[in-house]
């Protein structure tokens, strides 16, 4: 994973935060203005450029502004986001099988 | 699947394959039919399929050809996952593919089985692979243009040939 996530720079990074994870997905379905993400994520406007500067510096996301509104959409580093998803994806089947571990574990007498 | 490029190596477009596998393997001390139930009942999966996050299975079609969706849902947003059953042997191996909302059409095949241990526990393999036109799209991207140029030259020289 360590090797990976070097390799991925800062895409993995990028894709690691939950919140992060959500925006991709929600402009996967479309482009939105940081105001929506904010409104979406239940966060500060700050707090949303944020996690929208993150993605960006990644490569993951582009952002554009018309006239008031910043809008974002998916960047162009497509095979780098594909790859962040991939390791994404990695980590998240070893924490399920660690959840999947924990719960034969504690459902053990029920055979 | 129908590889229409195939005068081309495939991996020719990848950087290794490695890239686009994802394979991992647990021993979980448990006998091989409890740990079935747990990865096939809706029941179960809710429980520890969502990483501790409340998980809701929207669709559950446990067939050839059926389709799942599962959606986690977190204080940080909602996460679609869903996929559809290529292959369901009882208590040795499921094969689906995996799709994630924030990735659209970047669909996985992953492989699971599992194998029953002479002590008891039980040995499960889940093998995902990953294969998409986005790997192509993102050499253009990283200027490796002859590799995707050449398949699209193999490309046009099929269409041609079905033409």
């Amino acid at each position: 994973m360590v090797q990976h996530a070097e390799q991925l720079d800062g895409a993995f990074a990028a894709l690691s935060d939950q919140t992060r994870r959500g925006i991709l997905e929600r402009l996967g379905r479309g482009e939105a203005s940081i105001t929506d993400l904010a409104s979406k994520f239940e966060m500060s406007l700050t707090g949303i450029k944020k996690h929208v500067s993150i993605l960006e510096d990644a490569g993951l996301l582009t952002t554009e502004k018309v006239g008031r509104v910043r809008s974002c959409k998916l960047g162009p580093r497509r095979l780098e986001s594909e790859s962040a998803w991939i390791s994404a994806y990695q980590q998240m089947l070893a924490e399920q099988f660690d959840h999947l571990e924990a719960f034969l574990e504690r459902t053990k007498g029920n055979e | 699947m129908t590889h229409i490029v195939a005068p081309v190596p495939a991996r020719a477009l990848l950087s290794t394959p490695s890239d686009r596998e994802v394979r991992m393997e647990r021993i979980f001390n448990a006998k091989r039919e409890r740990v079935w139930k747990a990865i096939t009942e809706p029941d179960l999966i809710a429980q520890w399929w969502g990483r501790g996050n409340r998980l809701v299975i929207e669709r559950y079609e446990f067939e050839r050809g059926g389709h799942w969706r599962y959606v986690e849902h977190s204080d940080h947003g909602d996460h679609g996952f869903e996929g559809r059953y290529r292959e369901i042997v009882p208590f040795e191996r499921i094969v689906s593919s995996f799709e994630w909302d924030g990735m659209p059409a970047h669909v996985a095949i992953q492989t699971m089985t599992l194998e029953q241990l002479a002590d008891g526990r039980t040995k499960l393999v889940s093998t995902s692979i990953f294969h998409t036109v986005a790997e192509r799209d993102g050499m253009m991207h990283s200027g490796m243009e002859g590799g995707a140029n050449e398949s699209y030259e193999a490309l046009d020289r099929v269409l041609a040939a079905l033409s």
